[in-house]
């Protein structure tokens, strides 16, 4: 039953059988992916809009941090043999694309834990990591892959040289499979029409609301999230307000975080840090849910603006 | 000083319609990342001149 899982998941996220591992949690991941592959004079290059636990790995070893456009473009350096390129294949934050990591000489760990569908691997991935709920399946549950062990050496303890230590629940796995299955299927079948609801937000947002800062365009972003800051607005409050409305939408702004730091992500793109709203858009949602939404968070807006 | 965003924003923008130039103090430690997206949108230019000060100038530079 795990082996049928496995191959499934693998068949799904277009790498072999034999180099998926599934792991307890994300933490081990990023450490398996890029802890593993760093020898003792190797660079670890990152980008500004890579996750906390990136920068935590960047902090324990040599690294440099690569700056991010506007659009969310990174200039990827070309590196040596010895170092390593985190590589962020889509930014959870705003949905925005990353560029292909093209000419780095390095080992390249994919960090995919924003990627639910089906996509080519870039040919140069050394490691890669997976969330399973970003398909909508069980927490607690990431997938590593490994694509050659002779480039990599196991930085957690362990016994065996091997990955067989390395402790998942199978039912989880299993689950995972499931859900990682009806997700693709429906994503492919519907990501035509996200983009268009996608599109009709954006739009509304510039003619009906205005002085909106949107993350990456159409074409750079994957069409079921929207990252989206409102000029003179806090968050908080029109988190609050939408809520009371049936509507739930998290936040990167200070004012809506507790820890009143805003988001690493919108400030090194730099994109407005306030009023910032991230949604993201569900098969289920239709027109007129969308436009109920779109005209409170309107309603909302042009309160707090008055 | 002591306000949190988007307070700053929103008093820096209420002072630039009287005033050709306004020196904004502010430590929150959002003011300065939000400053830079607010300049580009409203096209108004700023100079840091501290940690927490900031020069704020009606309009582009040419």
């Amino acid at each position: 039953m795990l082996d049928q899982a496995k191959e499934q998941i693998a068949s799904h996220l277009g790498v072999r059988v034999e180099q998926i591992y599934p792991v307890s949690n994300l933490q081990t991941g990023y450490a398996l992916g890029v802890q593993g592959l760093m020898g003792l004079d190797s660079t670890l290059f990152y980008s500004a809009v890579d996750r906390s636990e990136i920068y935590a790995l960047a902090k324990e070893n040599r690294s440099e941090r690569i700056p991010v456009s506007l659009a969310g473009i990174v200039d990827y350096p070309q590196g040596e043999p010895k170092d390593v390129l985190s590589w962020q294949w889509v930014n959870g934050e705003t949905g925005v694309l990353a560029g292909n990591p093209g000419n780095f000489q390095g080992k390249t760990f994919v960090d995919a834990t924003a990627v639910s569908t089906l996509r080519q691997l870039p040919e140069n991935w050394s490691t890669a990591l997976w969330d399973s709920i970003t398909w909508q399946g069980p927490a607690s549950l990431a997938i590593f892959a490994l694509k050659d062990s002779s480039i990599w050496t196991n930085p957690l303890p362990h016994t065996s040289p091997g990955l067989e230590e390395l402790s998942f629940s199978v039912p989880l796995t299993v689950a995972s499979a499931i859900a990682l299955e009806a997700h693709q299927s429906d994503y492919t079948a519907a990501e035509n029409l996200m983009r268009s609801k996608n599109e009709g937000i954006r739009k509304f947002l510039a003619a009906e609301i205005g002085d909106v800062d949107i993350a990456g365009n159409l074409d750079s972003t994957l069409p079921h999230l929207l990252s989206f800051s409102i000029l003179y607005a806090d968050a908080k409050i029109v988190q609050d307000e939408l809520e009371a409305a049936g509507f739930a939408v998290d936040s990167g702004s200070a004012c809506g975080s507790a820890n009143m730091e805003p988001s690493h992500v919108l400030a090194a793109m730099g994109l407005l840090t306030h009023g910032n709203v991230r949604m993201t858009i569900r098969l289920e949602h239709t027109d007129q849910i969308l436009d109920n939404f779109l005209s409170h968070l309107k309603r909302i807006v042009d309160e707090l603006r008055r | 000083m002591g306000l949190l965003c988007p307070i700053p924003i929103i008093q820096l923008a209420q002072a630039l319609r009287e005033n050709d130039q306004v020196l904004l103090l502010s430590d929150d430690p959002a003011t300065f990342s939000d400053l830079q997206a607010w300049a580009r949108m409203t096209e108004n230019t700023y100079k840091q001149l501290s940690g927490s000060e900031f020069l704020v100038t009606k309009g582009v530079d040419n």
